[in-house]
């Protein structure tokens, strides 16, 4: 495809996405025009920052559409929790719980792999065993920071801020837990993305949890029933999740939590949310549809620059509150047991726990495999085992620097910022919480968020991308990419809370076939672990450092 | 078969079996090995692609392993001398586009029998060669 093609496709499919939030703008200026007055008349009470601002006329439509037709059904359906609120105190839908025993499973039956294969992991991202020769597209810390760059988004930033305002510190404790856990499912899962995985002729890998469920349930028979038939559905309901999944999780839940801390910073934003998404839509259909690969590539290497950014920003407030620390530890131990009015106590804080770490590290999920499957090696084991890393980065240090950071300013408890918590506005309560600090940090956590939804938006409308072509054979995928930044655009629309439960719906659904199917293929997993780690102890794989 | 001999006959190749078949029927149908055009369509990559974004792979590599990997192909069956050509894009309409540069008397391809809902979302490379071309089109139904 020439540049001028591409430019012209750009154009045509901007137009399209653009056009329509555009012209009901116009359409309902009148009606919006009292809105406006509103929020000034907020904003000179002094209590703009406190107040969400909540969408009003055909913004106000399309929530109420969104919220009433797309997240109530869907909640209803995915989300069943069996009437535990009757009989275990607390609500725990299903895909939580499903969620927990994935990752309890795999980590017993893979013989604690998370906690003994961690230095192994460190070891294969320094490239130690790098064999530039092996088939596949990049090294394992090329592939590992490829699924970062997807999985570190405003799910650490905004995601842990609304655990901890709805569940207090003690949902800390229960993220990093899941964290541990999760490092185990992210293991069996990116293990069976490269062992199912396709090398082309061309030399480029396809792979994730698609394949393994197709072709890998194809091999496995109960008794004389085979269970192809399983995988296929299974994997088709795998697709047409992670589709979603990229349009709600991987998109607009970016969106809307970026524009957050983003608006605070930009007046103009106040009342013109959709602004946000139409530059965030041309800017992610710069690369999705008109095809620029350097804006991609620059996007997603800056992510572990950014990564670091945060950490050392998050660490110099800690060390001003060094005195806190402590007694933060404390709080959120305590508040993981004996959690003070929490709904459904105990297990009502574990629930939001593990929900929020499962969304930030997408651990069982199987999203990250799909990156992962591009590594170059023929030791699918070692794969596993680098991206079990994942979530122990993006959980375990930076969602715990993110929550300890709002416990320790006690932004989580401040009754100014209570409108930010019962609006799932948590990338804002973050920012409150860094610019109670140091006036200017905020600004740093504006372009973390930015960069960081960003990069997770072109991940995601990859992941999204490769299920549409499963799905298609690759064809009308042009289709697929109008409908992402149709979503993005939404997202800049549809109430903070909305979208949050509609990136729950689907992201954390993509668990059903995902764990379903690999718990399945499990013990062939184990077989290769054991082989491959007898190997290992044995000394009897060549390093290629240097 | 005892056909005249046709000059530039074009056969697309998906390395699967069923596209290695049909060009054992088209060897048929040329005097000369140089006759037949052997063509191979990669997908265009996402700019998110981890090879892309790390530049690890691009066209040129992909191309020339594409061509590598059919020539191994051809060799094995003992199909040298034939004309490979790499292209990227949608197949049907580089292979109908190849034809017509290449100024080809003849498309030979196979095609699978497609269930009506699979046909509705994948649709067929062969149907739109079938409808595009500007030379006849031999379809080998698998």
């Amino acid at each position: 495809m020439t540049g001028r093609d591409c430019f012209r496709r750009f154009v045509a499919s901007l137009v399209v996405t653009c056009l329509l939030p555009v012209l009901a703008a116009s359409a309902d200026a009148a009606e919006k025009a009292p809105a406006e007055t509103a929020t000034g008349t907020e904003a000179e009470k002094g209590d703009a920052q406190a107040t969400p601002t909540e969408p009003v006329g055909w913004e106000a439509e399309a929530d109420g559409f969104f919220g009433e037709y797309l997240v109530t059904p869907l909640w209803t359906v995915l989300f069943f929790d069996f009437w535990t609120d009757r009989w275990l105190g607390s609500s725990v839908p299903l895909v939580v719980f499903w969620l927990l025993i994935g990752a309890t499973f795999f980590t017993l039956r893979m013989g604690f792999i998370n906690f003994r294969g961690f230095w192994h992991g460190i070891q294969l991202i320094r490239g130690k065993y790098d064999n530039p020769d092996e088939p596949g597209e990049v090294s394992h810390f090329q592939a590992l920071a490829s699924a970062l760059s997807a999985t570190i988004g405003l799910g650490n930033i905004a995601g842990v801020a609304i655990a901890v305002g709805l569940g207090g510190p003690g949902a800390i404790f229960w993220m990093i837990v899941a964290g541990f856990l999760g490092m185990s499912s992210k293991f069996a899962e990116c293990s069976l993305a490269q062992m199912y995985r396709k090398v082309a002729p061309d030399g480029t890998v396809s792979g994730g949890p698609m394949r393994y469920l197709h072709q890998g349930l194809k091999e496995i028979n109960i008794g004389p029933l085979n269970l192809g038939g399983l995988g296929a559905v299974l994997a088709v309901l795998f697709a047409l999740v992670c589709m979603g999944g990229s349009f709600g999780g991987g998109c607009a839940f970016q969106v809307s939590q970026s524009l957050g801390p983003i608006r605070d910073k930009v007046p103009f934003l106040q009342g013109n949310e959709w602004i946000y998404g139409v530059v965030m839509a041309v800017l992610v259909g710069l690369v999705i549809i008109g095809g620029i690969r350097r804006i991609a590539a620059t996007a997603e290497k800056i992510v572990p620059t950014m990564c670091i950014i945060y950490v050392i920003t998050s660490i110099y407030i800690l060390a001003v509150h060094h005195d806190k620390i402590l007694g933060a530890f404390e709080l959120i131990f305590n508040g993981a047991f004996t959690p003070q009015s929490v709904k459904g106590g105990i297990l009502g804080v574990m629930v939001i726990g593990i929900k929020r770490a499962a969304f930030s590290n997408e651990a069982g999920i199987g999203s990250a495999a799909i990156a992962h499957a591009a590594a170059k090696t023929e030791e699918p084991i070692r794969e596993g085992i680098v991206a079990s890393l994942g979530p122990f980065i993006d959980t375990v240090v930076i969602c715990t620097m993110t929550g300890l950071v709002i416990v320790i300013t006690g932004a989580y408890d401040n009754p100014l910022y209570e409108p930010l918590i019962k609006g799932d506005k948590g990338a804002a309560l973050t920012s409150e919480a860094f610019g109670s600090v140091v006036w200017w940090f905020p600004y740093i956590l504006c372009l973390a968020v930015f960069l960081f939804a960003y990069s997770t938006m072109i991940s995601w409308s990859y992941y999204g991308e490769r299920c549409w072509s499963y799905l298609t054979g690759g064809r009308g995928s042009l289709i697929y990419k109008l409908l992402f930044l149709g979503f993005v655009v939404l997202g800049s629309v549809v109430t903070a809370t909305n979208v949050k439960d509609f990136s729950d719906l689907m992201i954390l659904s993509m668990a059903f076939p995902n764990i379903l199917g690999v718990m399945l293929l499990s013990g062939r997993i184990r077989k290769a672990l054991d082989v491959y780690w007898n190997r290992y102890k044995a000394g009897e794989f060549k390093t290629h450092e240097g | 078969m005892t056909w005249l001999p046709r000059q530039n006959v074009v056969v697309p190749i998906d390395f699967s079996d069923d596209s290695f078949a049909a060009l054992e029927t088209a060897r048929e149908m040329v005097a000369e090995a140089s006759d037949l055009h052997v063509i191979h369509v990669l997908p265009v990559l996402e700019p998110a692609e981890p090879g892309i974004i790390w530049h690890t792979i691009d066209d040129d590599s992909r191309s020339q392993h594409a061509q590598d990997a059919l020539e191994r192909e051809l060799s094995k069956r003992s199909a040298d001398g034939l004309r490979v050509v790499v292209r990227f894009g949608d197949p049907g309409h580089e292979v109908v586009q190849y034809a017509e540069q290449a100024g080809a008397e003849l498309v030979v391809l196979s095609c699978k029998g497609r269930s009506a809902l699979t046909r509705l979302l994948i649709g067929s490379v062969a149907e739109r060669i079938v409808r595009l071309a500007h030379c006849p089109v031999l379809v080998l139904k698998r």
